[in-house]
């Protein structure tokens, strides 16, 4: 070894003074081009956690995190990126459902404390923990024109306005099956829709079932939740549409009438192979009053579990609100009859014609029977509150779409006016307009307050209904032709903080006069328990409007579960089967446990 | 190239030419004539740079696609030399002789697909993969997940499903 050996380190610490080659990148920033794929961004406001991120990622280096409360439409999870997995392909931003995710083009990140937790090493949930890139508006964005989702809806078809108006045929015509696959194929599997259904059906299995063209799975996922799918693939209101994530770029899926595809598959007598129901009798008896969705899905998850189940209806045939308060073109009967076919199948009792409180008092059902399920929905329509209404001519919306039901002769005259807004409104307008006369809806608030479904009122639209919208209701005359005048009043709206909708005010002095043969009030129904008597009766607490219920429906008497319209708040189909499914698991719970 | 193609067939095997480009042809030649062909085509008709060796798996077929591409400087064209080798006995001529950067190219065959080049210098050592234990990942049945899942350990991570998880949180107890 000679000197220079010895001393050859020391000449490298000369260096030490010079300046350097390389570059601090910390101190000398080089930002990353404008489009740059860097560090990710997300909108959490706009994320509703649906999980497509981490379902794409190739690395697998997505975890859904629970960082909020869920809620409807929202998972409350969001996406916590693992950056020792990821490879910065943005996959998952080309993806988004809600185009929340987007990437920053900031590249270095130095992560300080590696005696962190070796899962939050190089990891962090965008827009939850922050980061110096939050802000940062350079950066992968989804390039506009170029599309991983499928986002319009397979559309489907209809009849024309002028066909609809000469008869009473179903006007959907409803998927072929290449169009309902098509349709299926869209579905992301997320899974957010099965959280806002009030039935929770399995919404993306029976999806995926259609996918695989798999109709007897398919069937059977829709009977776990809803033993009328044939029902609900028709009118549903779909609440799970308004949350689809694919709802938020482009068109939802068309869940309610995927649905009716998997029924519309299946011949009714094919449904007792494929569901292939063992019952095994308990020996109990349960009791059911009115034999709408309630009552019928109460019924049937009951005589699934073994018991024996009557229902009493008042009328002469099965469905409630279903059969008398939905038009034969939006739900033919024979597919009510379809669904009720199968549930009478299983050894359910209907006893027609058997209005309970005349036919048969309320104590001896209650005395009869091991647990009683009251939905008689709600069947009184109110009044409008003004002077004329009395006069003949003026009838309720529910009297005329049942009067139509049952076949009876109607004749409603030229000119028709309804008052209401919602979906009884609007069918009773379109009902008349099969019938031949002219429409008026009157409504007190404005179009986009109406709490019909938006497809309703665009048909009745299409059907050449006018409309007359912030319009209120003050008079009826009978004239010396027998005519009617209706004498309302404009309104303006007054927006209170807080409220979902506005208020409508008469504005002094507008007086406005429409001359009709017949009105139709069709602004809501009450409930009654006029033919409630007996002990049980006496037994029962009641709150202001109702019978005082948990949320199985349970009673303050253990042995009595109320459900559908006169229990839930949406009053619709699908929660009424929902209460239904409730109350027979726990009155199961019941009787059984 | 047509031209050259059928002065070549009167030699050697060849088949399936295939002109891409005017100035870009591929045929096929059999396993046992191609260092010759290559030889030929170097010392006698001016394609003396090797522009890249590479290989296809054609699994269901049970072969190996060795593609040689030559670049002539006079003519300006390209041809690509394909040999078919044998899937399960992969074994072909080494060509380092005739091109020395072919030995690194017939180091990264060896190791991603597992060709053997008997001869060629080096061939076994890795290039890239050091110590790597499973076959060579290149091969179309190389299961990248079962392998990464016997190799490494995870990082633990739950995965929360938007459905289930809306579940607990929103209506566990109906």
């Amino acid at each position: 070894m000679n000197l220079r050996d010895i001393l050859s380190p020391f000449f490298v610490w000369k260096r030490a003074f010079e300046k350097p080659y390389s570059i601090n990148t910390l101190s000398a920033p080089r930002p990353g081009a404008p489009a740059y794929r860097g560090f990710h961004k997300n909108d959490v406001s706009k994320c509703i956690g649906c999980g497509t991120c981490a379902e794409i990622c190739q690395n697998v280096s997505i975890e859904m995190v629970p960082v909020a409360t869920a809620k409807d439409g929202d998972s409350g999870l969001r996406p916590k990126i693992d950056y020792g997995r990821c490879c910065w392909c943005a996959l998952c931003v080309d993806i988004c459902p809600s185009g929340s995710l987007t990437m920053s083009n900031a590249y270095t990140w130095v992560e300080e404390g590696l005696d962190k937790d070796v899962r939050d090493t190089f990891c962090y949930t965008p827009g939850v923990d922050s980061k110096p890139w939050d802000n940062e508006p350079l950066g992968y964005k989804k390039p506009d024109g170029y599309e991983l989702l499928l986002l319009d809806r397979i559309p489907m078809p209809h009849l024309s306005p002028e066909e609809r108006l000469s008869s009473f045929v179903e006007l959907v015509k409803g998927y072929s099956r290449e169009l309902a696959i098509r349709e299926a194929d869209r579905c992301i599997q997320c899974g957010i829709c099965t959280a806002t259904c009030p039935a929770h059906m399995n919404i993306p299995a029976y999806i995926k079932a259609i996918r695989e063209d798999n109709i007897a799975a398919g069937l059977q996922i829709l009977y776990d939740t809803n033993p009328l799918p044939g029902v609900c693939g028709r009118i549903c209101t779909r609440l799970c549409e308004d949350v689809c994530a694919l709802s938020h770029r482009g068109d939802a899926i068309s869940i309610r009438w995927l649905k009716r595809y998997l029924t519309d598959c299946v011949e009714a007598e094919d449904y007792k192979d494929i569901l292939k129901t063992e019952i095994k009798p308990l020996g109990k008896k349960v009791g059911i009053i009115g034999s709408g969705p309630g009552g019928l899905s109460a019924a049937y998850y009951l005589a699934n579990m073994g018991y024996e189940v009557d229902i009493f209806e008042k009328t002469a045939a099965a469905g409630g609100m279903l059969r008398y308060g939905i038009p034969e073109y939006r739900l033919p009967y024979d597919k009510i009859d379809k669904d009720i076919d199968f549930i009478t199948s299983l050894g359910v009792k209907i006893h027609y014609n058997t209005c309970v409180g005349k036919d048969i008092s309320f104590d001896d059902i209650y005395k009869r029977y091991d647990a009683v399920f009251i939905s008689t929905g709600l069947f009184e329509p109110y009044f409008i509150g003004i002077k004329g209404e009395d006069n003949e001519g003026v009838i309720s919306g529910l009297k005329l779409l049942s009067d139509v039901t049952e076949g009876k002769e109607v004749s409603l005259g030229k000119h028709v006016v309804v008052v209401g807004g919602g979906n009884v409104a609007m069918d009773a307008a379109r009902t008349a307009r099969r019938l031949g006369s002219e429409v008026t809806i009157l409504y007190r608030r404005r179009d986009e307050d109406m709490p019909a479904d938006r497809e309703e009122i665009d048909e009745a639209y299409e059907e050449n209904v006018t409309f007359i919208t912030q319009a209120i209701p003050l008079e009826i005359n009978k004239l010396a032709d027998n005519r009617l005048e209706f004498i309302w009043g404009k309104a303006e709206m007054h927006f209170e903080e807080g409220a979902k909708r506005p208020q409508p005010v008469l504005i002094e002095g507008s007086r406005e006069t429409l001359v009709a043969d017949t009105i139709i009030a069709a602004i809501g129904q009450g409930m009654n328990f006029a033919w409630m008597d007996g002990e049980a009766f006496a037994n029962i607490k009641f709150g202001k409007w109702n019978i005082d219920a948990d949320r199985w429906g349970r009673s303050s008497d253990q042995k009595i579960f109320i459900g559908g319209d006169m229990f839930n708040r949406t009053a619709d189909a699908i929660t009424a089967i929902a209460d239904g499914h409730r109350s027979a698991r726990a009155i199961d719970k019941l009787l059984n446990q | 190239m047509k031209k050259l193609y059928d002065i070549l067939s009167l030699q050697f095997e060849l088949a399936d030419f295939e002109s891409k480009r005017s100035d870009l042809a591929f045929c096929k030649v059999k396993a046992s004539q191609a260092i010759s062909l290559l030889t030929h085509l170097r010392d006698i008709h001016g394609y003396t740079h090797l522009v890249m060796l590479t290989c296809v798996d054609w699994l269901e077929d049970k072969q190996f696609q060795l593609t040689y591409l030559l670049h002539n400087y006079a003519t300006k064209t390209d041809l690509g030399i394909l040999v078919f080798i044998d899937r399960d006995h992969p074994v072909m001529d080494s060509l380092h002789h005739l091109w020395k950067q072919g030995r690194v190219y017939q180091r990264e065959l060896h190791e991603m697909f597992g060709i053997d080049f008997p001869g060629s210098p080096g061939v076994e050592e890795p290039m890239i993969l050091e110590g790597w234990q499973g076959p060579p990942p290149m091969r179309r049945d190389f299961d990248t997940k079962a392998y990464s899942d016997e190799t490494y350990s995870h990082r633990p991570r739950v995965q929360n499903e938007p459905e289930q998880h809306m579940k607990e949180q929103l209506y566990s107890e109906d």
